[in-house]
């Protein structure tokens, strides 16, 4: 068992997945109906794929492989209302956000395919429980070194990442008080968090095939990590984001990606060290919690700053990158959320102080992916 | 000996006699004993327990086989079918018809289909045609009480599930529509009186209607404005609902279509989800647990034997008319074949709504009911034991239950 060939892949092209709620519309819980929509999305023509996920109240949808922002919008446009003409004919919702606020893990079905069976009985209720929701951003790497070097580069911003994609404050009917409570369900894996401090490829596949070899893994789809890389695909892939409530943040989120990978590559801000990890679950941690006033710590001066103070200097660094790689559209649609209602954490908190339902919250969720709100 | 106990003790009188809340204890703690039992080692649902209960009362001699459905009976169904026909119209979206017009067709054909099915068999048995028109809806009608009991009770989730509940509820829309425009024909037919021939329909369905937007707007009221986690907020919803059933029956209205047109009302008139517990909660079930008690009571032996045979071809005739229909339309409206199925199982029995329907027809035109009578009983006998196995057949072969 081996990794294979990093497959090639042109620098800085982008491919966004997202793993979507599948909801009734009679109380917006979810609804095991993936099958049922995996069919009647087979007879329209799409610019990525639409795809079963672990258990059958899930769907995943992905783009091809896009050179721009723009790009990533158009492809997600025309897959979204694909699938909202195909769910409305099925009486179903569907919602991004990265948990769904009341569903009760019990209640979940897994989908029957074998992988998902081999994964549900090696993790038991964690399958189940795994029914939350993400956007993974993969960024085309020229090779494998260069691969290994963003994916620790990137790694610094991970929190930034959390706390501007957060949209998972609700968990099992209660408010957690995390504004991403997703990620709290996918650090029970044993294999999730960060990647090991290694920048060679020849190095890397030294690690695999240890793992490999202890019986513990078997592809790299049993790694659970922040960041991993994607050999078969050419690129390093980004798995920390909460799916976005709409299309045009899940287009900003990667763009605002490609946008730091450039900088990285080009500009080389840092060196990626070991020592860049050392405050890297703390970090986490407050993004994941406090989302935008969160603390970050640098890495490299131990200074402590808030989390929207740090993404709004990126969202400077950036602006030449943005141009180059005409993603401005991008960084003033985040910006803009800075100012607004900071993430979608705040949003969703916001209208359930208003509505006070979570299953009218869900709803309006709803009218927000279908782009009616 | 006995004599002086009783007079120490001042147990008065003696022998005692058991009244009403007797017997609908005993009835309740069967009931229950039965539905888990069912429910437990069977992995059956429960209502197929009240079921058995209601055929066991029958055979001890204390059924219901007679189309009079009176006094306390008549309250408790009524009872029980406001609530679960309110819950069962609170399901229909009207958008999802819109969207989807393949549904509203199936929906309409396997209706026309299963009513003509009906009347097809009853007229070939020989009866007169305004006899076996008016037996078309008590026969041909849905069980939407049944389904939305057992898709409340199994839990059961999809799409097979969903239209079960949509299109059942518009069923027994058209069936207790059908039945007061049959009754008004009877009128005209068997009486020569045209204003209560056209008056009839007319007064049932427009007083209906103002009287179930009254219910839906103030059951939304409550419902936007206090959380129905609450125990007080959901007896005000009941009792809202309580009070548009006593208006319906002192106006002479349908007590089915009041409950189900409100519920439709109220999922239509604002998006925002309406969720209150199963029935209403522990008093709610109460009377449902009875009224499927008393669908199985229909079950005697000389009238199956008058009309038992009859009743199985009604109803085997009826479910290759509604299959067609379900089956036919099912890719077009956007399921697969085996849904189109297990949609037609779940389509296939009939129960409480035939029962109403009937005893309002005997109290209208007793002769004619009569005829229908044997033959109805039968089909409603004879499904208080299959018919909670068929949906709930439907419903695995749908894979939708947890």
């Amino acid at each position: 068992m081996s990794l294979g060939t990093f497959a090639d892949s042109r620098s800085l092209t982008l491919g966004v997945e997202l793993e979507l709620q599948i909801v009734n519309r009679h109380d917006y819980d979810l609804c095991p109906s993936s099958t049922d929509l995996l069919r009647l999305m087979k007879g329209h023509k799409l610019p990525g794929d639409v795809t079963p996920e672990i258990t059958d109240s899930m769907i995943e949808l992905c783009t091809g492989i896009c050179a721009s922002h723009a790009e990533v919008l158009e492809q997600l446009t025309v897959t979204r209302d694909a699938l909202v003409g195909c769910a409305e004919r099925l009486n179903l919702g569907l919602s991004g956000g990265g948990t769904h606020p009341f569903q009760h893990w019990s209640e979940r079905r897994i989908f029957d395919k074998q992988r998902f069976h081999e994964v549900s009985a090696l993790y038991g209720y964690l399958a189940k429980q795994f029914t939350v929701f993400g956007q993974h951003v993969h960024i085309g790497c020229a090779g494998p070194d260069q691969a290994l070097t963003l994916l620790h580069g990137l790694s610094r911003f991970i929190p930034h990442l959390i706390a501007l994609s957060a949209a998972s404050p609700y968990f099992q009917g209660e408010d957690t008080g995390f504004d991403s409570a997703r990620l709290n369900s996918v650090f029970a894996f044993p294999l999730s968090g960060r990647a090991p401090f290694v920048t060679s490829w020849d190095g890397f596949n030294a690690f695999f095939d240890k793992m490999a070899r202890t019986g513990v893994v078997k592809s790299m789809k049993d790694f659970y990590w922040d960041i991993r890389p994607k050999p078969e695909y050419g690129t390093i892939e980004v798995r920390v984001l909460d799916t976005p409530l709409t299309i045009e943040k899940a287009a900003a989120l990667a763009g605002y990606i490609q946008c730091l990978a450039r900088w990285l590559r080009v500009d080389k801000p840092f060196e990626p060290s070991e020592d860049d990890y050392l405050p890297y679950t703390f970090n986490r941690f407050q993004a994941c919690r406090f989302g935008l006033e969160g603390t970050f710590v640098d890495p490299a001066t131990g200074e402590h700053r808030r989390l929207r103070d740090d993404i709004d200097a990126s969202f400077a660094a950036l602006e030449i990158h943005a141009m180059e790689l005409r993603a401005e559209d991008a960084i003033t649609y985040l910006r803009r959320e800075l100012a607004g209602s900071g993430n979608d954490a705040g949003w969703l908190r916001a209208r359930h102080a208003e509505e006070r339902l979570l299953p009218e919250l869900v709803r309006r969720q709803c009218l927000r992916w279908a782009g009616k709100e | 000996m006995t004599d002086s106990l009783v007079h120490l003790l001042k147990i008065d009188p003696w022998p005692p006699h058991p009244g009403l809340l007797f017997w609908l204890a005993l009835t309740l703690v069967c009931a229950a004993v039965f539905g888990g039992v069912m429910h437990r080692y069977l992995r059956l649902p429960r209502v197929l327990g009240y079921g058995i209960v209601g055929v066991a009362v029958a055979l001890v001699g204390m059924g219901t086989s007679d189309a009079t459905l009176d006094g306390t009976d008549r309250l408790i169904v009524d009872l029980a079918m406001a609530l679960l026909l309110f819950e069962l119209g609170s399901r229909v979206s009207l958008r999802w018809l819109r969207v989807n017009k393949a549904l509203w067709l199936t929906s309409a054909a396997e209706s026309m289909l299963g009513f003509g099915a009906a009347f097809a068999v009853l007229h070939e048995a020989g009866m007169a045609t305004d006899v076996a028109l008016a037996g078309a809806p008590v026969l041909g009608v849905a069980a939407g009480a049944l389904i939305g009991r057992i898709a409340a009770e199994t839990r059961s989730a999809g799409q097979v599930t969903e239209r079960m509940i949509v299109l059942s509820a518009l069923n027994t829309l058209y069936a207790v529509l059908l039945g007061r425009v049959l009754i008004g024909g009877l009128y005209l037919g068997h009486q020569h009186d045209i204003v209560q021939g056209l008056a009839q329909p007319l007064y049932a369905f427009g007083g209906a209607t103002l009287l179930a937007l009254l219910l839906a707007h103030a059951v939304g009221w409550v419902v936007r404005r206090y959380d129905l986690r609450d125990e007080n907020s959901v007896l005000l919803v009941l009792g809202l609902l309580l009070f548009a059933l006593t208006l319906a029956r002192m106006l002479g209205l349908s007590g089915l279509l009041v409950p189900l047109l409100g519920g439709v009302c109220l999922r239509n008139l604002s998006e925002r989800p309406c969720i209150w517990p199963r029935h209403f909660g522990t008093a709610g079930a109460m009377p449902v647990v009875v009224m499927f008690v008393l669908v199985g009571a229909t079950w005697s032996g000389p009238m199956l034997a008058s009309g038992g045979v009859l009743a199985l071809v009604v109803l085997g005739v009826r479910l290759l008319a509604k299959g067609v229909a379900l089956v036919g339309l099912a890719s077009l409206s956007g399921i697969e074949t085996r849904q189109g199925m297990a949609l037609a199982l779940t389509q296939a029995p009939v129960s409480a709504t035939s029962l109403v329907l009937l005893a309002d027809l005997q109290a209208s035109h007793p002769q004619v009911a009569a005829q229908i009578a044997p033959a109805a009983l039968s089909a409603i006998a004879l499904m208080a034991l299959a018919g909670p196995v068929l949906i709930y057949l439907g419903l695995r072969l749908a894979k939708e239950l947890p």
